[in-house]
């Protein structure tokens, strides 16, 4: 048997081979799982950077310091309220504005426009949804706010604050609580919180309505059929059906165009006003925490410096917590699906 | 059968006016942001010429937006030549060797907050770990630079990259796998040679999606790259970015600055606009090639 | 065969017929479990050498389990599990230490759907030939024509050896996936349903191929096509319900077969 001599030294040297294979399956395994755990890294660095460079603002203010409204330089003494209070203020606005607008959107795009519609304007809002913040902070500083100042803001005033120009309450401030100090403004610019929520809501809007297009196209269309077989309208299929079906996504989707919100800064910087001064209107300019850290971080140093620091940690938990719910919400569905 | 007639016509109206207003939605929404293209274009056509692509932000009123360009293009290139090899590892890891593992599930999830995480915090991240440790190097005065630019870019990019790629290798069907082990192909060959190959028209386009997102971004490079008024090709000096300069141009009150934050305003747009569309160009005709 | 009942488990289900060669690959008591479903259920059988022998059976029966365990490709995937023995030249081919790369030297694999690899037609065939050993240039050029010419494909590609395998057609990609697995110059050739994706005539020339490579190769065919089954092997095994029921020679289990249930499925009477 010749062929045997042959054939043990082919056995030893693919034994070698299968060593350095394992060992090279190893090391690649090793450096692939590196580089996933540097996304984890990404997170937890942020967050604890962050805190460290806060650290500072947090043991000189202590708990008062979510609490207080104070933003003062000169004597070194800052609160978050005020950005806080602007971070969610235009992130409810606009989601006020954005949630049925996208809802009316995705609905119309998945279930009522006619066919040779649906497919170019779904990939029209799909690419808005990628134009730069930045082209949103820009219209809305250079076109929107001076627009709402003009038009929208002098009608809210006289028709629905508490402090109108001709000086004659209108019924709905004299008779509705809270409403007359809501749009009362003695400002006449178009920089104010609503003028932010509204560029707010117009940036997330493709975003939020992609998602509910999306999801609303996964519903089985054995499930929509059965209801039209009962004679239900469409209206009744995609609020009785439709949206229940896929109720968690549709939340999912909300909770991610709010984190986007929570989080923007430059759609926002433009036209919020930057006023470090608590104000109960939502027509008088603001400040959000990432307008704030956007406008003051260049600037600032010592405490200043850790303050902003210690606001960016308070908007990176609070959006990593909605972006969790989000995502958890939008999990839920895709197992609903998979099943 | 009168209460029937009623019912009927009041749930005929109810679906009437709900429909139209579906419809008048989709129309309020498109007309806003067919105006604010609208508004890109007209006003940055009007501000478009040659001085902006041959001179730099130094002149100002006068001056060009070259610099701002050419940073921008610098900054961009170093955050995805960063961000790439790192994002199609990780989702090589995520698709190929941790299916079904609680460790790659969390990571999963986590890279897809990571993915919508404020830029702003970001920014203010890689300044804590790049602008300040190189700053305590050069004793003191404040080091912003081209690279800590990209490496903000490139903490942005990355959970784009990382998602695409594990979602594209996902699609690539079990039995190339199978077909390559069977032939004795160890498996990180068979990641490296087949699966990423197989995969490359999906991962390209993640990695366009991502230089997409991060050529507007400019929340993260305002303390990272900073900016600066003159032509550098340095990444360790100051880089000036597009949108760092429309920012800065915007805020300003001159309107000959604000023409020329518009037409920089314009180029963005369109270099976004015309990556999302190759990049679903890429996706589309590639498609097909595959089973 | 008197191994068979000198191992002494289940005389009548590892019904291997008379020896027409000597045998390949032995399995004895051979179960397989998924997720705790128990796929296997002690298979008995011996694979002469060089012969073809084809594996049917209704699908779900086990046929393509028991064709992937000849070469643990199903070890790619967790929660599987073989118990029993292959053995091939003396060897238990599930003992863990049996080299992956020997193994897969020894055995190649041609699946449903063709797989090329996305790289040109010369690198499909090349790529795995290059890990295994150390070829000159010449030397490969040789090799990679030699196997695509066994695989009766050279003179439809030797034109356009640089292009992409992509391009070719279903038969050809499944010829050069045959292609792919003869260069190794494996022993043993593992065709799973191998022309179930292609059309009548893509699927004659692979039939064809199969009774020219079998003067070379054992080779197992796993087919949901009895006139397959019966055109091009020499030995066919019939599975039901994850059991061996009946090993014989093709024209027995075609003309005489031994068992009820086999005859019922031969004759179309299952389901």
């Amino acid at each position: 048997m010749q062929a045997n001599v042959g054939a043990v030294a082919s056995t030893v040297v693919q034994e070698a081979r299968a060593h350095r294979d394992a060992r090279h399956d190893r090391v690649f395994g090793w450096v692939l799982k590196g580089c996933a755990l540097l996304v984890l890294a990404c997170l937890l660095g942020a967050a604890g950077a962050t805190l460290w460079g806060g650290r500072h603002a947090f043991g000189t203010f202590g708990w008062h310091f979510l609490v207080s409204d104070a933003w003062d330089p000169s004597t070194d003494t800052y609160g978050a309220l005020v950005p806080v209070y602007g971070t969610i203020v235009t992130s409810v606005i606009a989601l006020l504005i954005a949630v049925p607008v996208s809802f009316g959107i995705a609905l119309y795009l998945s279930e009522v426009a006619p066919p040779w519609l649906r497919t170019p304007v779904a990939s029209a809002i799909e690419l808005l949804a990628g134009i730069p913040s930045i082209i949103y902070g820009m219209w809305g500083l250079f076109i929107f706010a001076p627009f709402f100042a003009d038009h929208i803001k002098p009608w809210l005033t006289n028709y629905l604050g508490d402090k109108p120009d001709d000086g004659k309450l209108s019924w709905v401030a004299q008779h509705v609580p809270f409403v007359g100090k809501l749009f009362g403004s003695e400002y006449p610019f178009g920089a104010s919180v609503l003028t932010a929520g509204i560029v707010l809501a117009v940036m997330i809007i493709p975003f939020i309505s992609s998602v509910m297009r999306e999801v609303f196209q996964t519903v089985p269309s054995r499930l929509k059929e059965s209801a039209y077989a009962l004679g239900s309208s469409t209206w009744e299929v995609s609020w009785d059906i439709v949206l229940p079906y896929t109720r968690s996504a549709v939340i999912g989707g909300i909770f991610l165009g709010l984190g986007r919100a929570l989080g923007e800064t430059m759609a926002v910087t433009f036209v919020l006003g930057n006023a470090m001064k608590l104000s109960p209107s939502i027509l008088d300019p603001g400040a959000s925490i990432a307008s704030t850290i956007a406008n003051q971080f260049s600037e600032a140093a010592g405490l200043q410096k850790s303050t902003l620091m210690a606001l960016a940690f308070l908007l990176f938990v609070v959006t990593f917590f909605v972006l969790l719910i989000a995502r958890w919400m939008l999990r839920q569905m895709a197992h609903k699906e998979g099943r | 059968m009168a209460t029937n007639s009623f019912l009927y016509t009041r749930r005929r109206i109810t679906n009437v006016l709900a429909l139209g207003m579906s419809m008048l939605a989709t129309v309020i929404g498109l007309i806003f942001l067919a105006w604010i293209l609208w508004e890109t274009l007209r006003q940055g056509i009007s501000a478009l010429q040659p001085k902006l692509f041959t001179k730099i932000t130094a002149y100002g009123e006068d001056g060009g937006l070259l610099n701002a360009m050419v940073g921008s293009l610098l900054v961009n290139t170093i955050g995805i030549l960063i961000a790439t090899p790192i994002g199609v590892l990780a989702g090589t890891w995520l698709a190929e060797y941790a299916k079904g593992t609680k460790l790659g599930e969390s990571i999963r999830f986590l890279n897809d907050i990571l993915l919508s995480a404020p830029s702003i915090v970001l920014g203010l991240f890689v300044y804590t770990i790049v602008v300040l440790p190189t700053t305590a190097l050069t004793g003191g005065s404040t080091t912003f630079s081209g690279w800590a630019g990209g490496v903000a870019l490139a903490l942005i990019a990355l959970p784009v990259i990382v998602r695409t790629s594990d979602e594209m290798l996902r699609l690539v069907p079990s039995t190339l796998r199978e077909a390559a082990l069977s032939l004795g192909i160890p498996q990180w060959k068979l990641t490296t040679q087949i699966l990423i190959r197989a995969a490359r028209s999906g991962i390209i386009t993640g990695v366009l999606l991502a230089l997409a997102r991060i050529s507007g971004e400019t929340a993260p490079l305002l303390f990272t790259a900073f900016g600066n008024n003159y032509l550098t090709f340095n990444p360790s000096d100051k880089m000036s970015s597009l949108p760092q300069v429309i920012y800065q141009y915007a805020n300003d009150p001159g309107e000959a600055m604000h023409a020329i934050a518009w037409a920089g305003a314009f180029v963005l747009t369109m270099f976004v606009l015309l990556l999302s569309l190759s990049s679903r160009l890429v996706l589309s005709r590639n498609k097909v090639s595959h089973d | 065969m008197t191994e068979s009942a000198a191992a002494g488990i289940h005389p009548q289900s590892a019904a291997s017929p008379a020896p027409i060669a000597p045998t390949k690959l032995k399995v004895r008591d051979l179960h397989f479990y998924y997720n705790g479903f128990h796929a296997l259920k002690g298979i008995n059988m011996d694979i002469p050498e060089k012969k073809v022998t084809a594996i049917i059976g209704p699908s779900g029966c086990g046929k393509s389990t028991l064709l992937r365990i000849f070469n643990r490709i199903y070890a790619i995937y967790p929660k599987l599990e073989a118990k029993g023995e292959i053995v091939l030249d003396g060897e238990n081919i599930l003992d863990t230490s049996y080299s992956m790369n020997r193994l897969r030297s020894k055995v190649g694999m041609v699946f449903q759907k063709p797989v090329p690899f996305p790289m040109t037609i010369f690198e499909n065939v090349a790529y795995g030939i290059r890990h295994h050993e150390k070829l000159s240039r010449a030397d490969m050029d040789i090799r990679v024509e030699q196997a695509l010419r066994s695989a009766a494909l050279w003179d439809e590609v030797k034109d356009k050896l640089k292009q992409s395998a992509l391009g070719l057609s279903g038969g050809q990609q499944q010829r050069l996936c045959i292609a792919r697995g003869i260069a190794l110059k494996p022993e043993v050739l593992l065709l799973d349903e191998p022309t179930s994706a292609l059309d009548p005539i893509a699927t004659g020339r692979i039939e064809q191929l199969v009774e020219e490579l079998k003067s070379q190769y054992t080779i197992v065919i796993v087919t949901h096509n009895m006139q397959q089954a019966a055109r091009c092997s020499d030995l066919t095994a019939f599975m039901y319900l994850g059991e061996l029921i009946e090993f014989d020679r093709t024209e027995q289990i075609f003309t005489k077969p031994g068992k009820k249930q086999t005859e019922d499925y031969i004759t179309g009477r299952f389901g």
